[in-house]
């Protein structure tokens, strides 16, 4: 057994920081009297610690849980490029039941962290987007597939560069993604085509909005259709960010800035 | 009657004796059904849940009892005080009549401001919580001086009504809750006047919708794009410019929708 302690001991060799995903108070302990520093990454801050990453969602997607909690680090200078940390992160279960090693570089930058902070919306309203989506992607409308495409945050710009397809079904109403009924009600309206626009402050605006944006220099992956394509044009155009459920193979995808950020499979959560 | 020790007793005694007696042990009855309705129907408006964490409430778990028994048992007493009362006064002793009589005038008022102190306190100790709950989100250590301000305001309140029952002089008391609540409610509407007139606007401005998110508006000098309206401001995006109004201003300056 000895081979195998000293090649973890190797493995741990020079790490600058350890990251803990969403630990446990006891778990937590152990490591903070170590003699490496420590970053929690989780949903809320429950062990105190001083160096804190909040994670928005519980990415099942293990690398794009670990790209947040580093970028986070590296947009509050806990960590810096040529860094290398250790992560303690959860795969199967809930316990903590594997160690990485990262280096800390330029490609760990996925923008995904810049989505949820940096965006013109806060970031309560980008997470309760994805719910939103996360949810309509696992049940369908009365079973079968939807799509759906929210463009969140810079409204008033939005709106300016859409046409209404038909009457908006939210003019005069105040109703928030985040409210109970939402789920509901966007449920029903999902079946209609065109894109729903949500402001910064989360409020929902329009549905059934068919967006003009200049499509140029939008870089998408092949094989996406119509909606991704105007999803990612508005991004380019606007400072709002685009979250498409896709019809076809059920994924929720995230742009900004005309580039896709994020990929989720909702049949994981 | 006839003979027998038994009797001879209950001849002896005078029959008002008896009826003071009956009513006394009737006061008894009736203290002990009150003591049992109250707490019965103290139980099913919910009372222990609404109360459950206030102070008072786990000083009476500390003695092994609960609010709600203490409340029961104040008003057992006072039903059989009551029939205490009553049996004396069948009973129709003079010079004790006379002491009792004014001890009688007196207990209900006591009765009276135990229960608001009790209560009073309950509720004080429920609003701290309340209070402190609402402002639990706001990570600011300064806003922990409000639940103990709403607790001791209603402290006083209760104690001044308490006070006030047993008869004690609360003028001064009640000059100090005067300037109290002018200085909350006169400080307070100079201090939120802003917002309170922006928010009369924005009720009107959210429910008639004038413009809304996307449309250009011109606000004094100012001509953008609406970006966000809620119930006191309106944000105005011009060229890399946001320009957050308060809603009064949009009332008072007026505003030019644009169309193009």
């Amino acid at each position: 057994m000895a081979t195998l302690r000293e090649s973890l001991d190797d493995f741990v060799d020079g790490v600058d920081r350890l990251f803990l995903f969403s630990p446990s108070a006891s778990y937590y302990e152990r490591f903070a009297d170590g003699d490496v520093e420590l970053t929690v990454v989780a949903a809320e801050n429950t062990v105190n610690a001083d160096a804190f990453v909040e994670l928005p969602l519980t990415f099942d997607n293990v690398r794009d849980r670990v790209k947040f909690g580093i970028e986070g680090a590296m947009d509050r200078g806990f960590v810096t490029e040529g860094d290398t940390v250790a992560c303690s992160v959860s795969v199967f279960d809930d316990d903590p039941d594997s160690l990485l090693r990262v280096r800390v570089d330029d490609s760990v930058r996925s923008g995904v962290y810049d989505l949820f902070t940096d965006s013109r919306a806060d970031s309560g309203v980008v997470r309760d987007v994805f719910d939103v989506a996360i949810g309509l992607g696992k049940k369908g409308q009365k079973g079968k597939p939807v799509g759906a495409l929210f463009v969140v945050g810079d409204a008033g710009k939005v709106m300016n560069k859409s046409r209404p397809l038909s009457y908006n079904p939210f003019e005069k109403s105040h109703v928030h993604v985040g409210d109970p009924i939402v789920n509901v009600m966007l449920k029903e309206f999902s079946r209609l085509d065109g894109a729903f626009v949500v402001s910064d402050s989360g409020k929902i605006v329009s549905a059934y909005r068919y967006l003009e944006p200049s499509a140029e220099g939008v870089d998408i992956p092949k094989g996406l259709g119509a909606r991704h394509m105007a999803g990612g044009a508005i991004t380019r155009d606007t400072n709002a960010i685009a979250i498409v459920l896709s019809e076809s193979d059920g994924m929720v995808r995230a742009f900004k800035a005309g580039n896709l950020i994020l990929e989720i499979d909702p049949e994981e959560y | 009657m006839q003979g027998g020790p038994i009797g001879r007793v209950v001849t002896a005694v005078p029959l008002r004796l008896w009826f003071a007696f009956a009513t006394a042990v009737t006061g008894l009855v009736l203290g002990w059904l009150a003591r049992l309705l109250t707490g019965r129907l103290l139980r099913r408006a919910g009372v222990p849940v609404v109360i459950e964490g206030t102070t008072f409430e786990r000083t009476a778990r500390e003695f092994g009892t609960s609010t709600v028994a203490i409340l029961a048992a104040i008003a057992g007493y006072f039903v059989f005080g009551i029939g205490l009362f009553a049996a004396i006064g069948v009973a129709d002793v003079d010079y004790v009549a006379q002491f009792w009589n004014a001890v009688a005038g007196f207990l209900p008022r006591l009765f009276v401001a135990v229960i608001v102190l009790i209560v009073g306190v309950v509720v004080g100790d429920k609003a701290e919580l309340l209070v402190s709950e609402r402002f639990r989100g706001v990570k600011l250590p300064q806003t922990g001086v409000l639940p103990v301000v709403a607790k001791y305001s209603v402290f006083y309140l209760a104690a001044l009504i308490a006070l006030g029952q047993v008869g004690v002089a609360t003028a001064a008391l009640i000059i100090l809750l005067g300037a109290y609540v002018f200085a909350l409610v006169f400080l307070g509407g100079l201090a939120f006047r802003h917002l309170l007139s922006a928010g009369a606007v924005g009720t009107y401005l959210l429910l008639r919708q004038p413009y809304t998110i996307g449309d250009e508006i011109r606000i004094g000098d100012v001509r953008g794009i609406v970006q966000e309206m809620d119930l006191f401001v309106t944000h105005v995006e011009t060229d890399g410019e946001e320009h957050v109004f308060p809603n009064s201003k949009v009332f008072t300056d007026g505003f030019v929708r644009i169309h193009s």
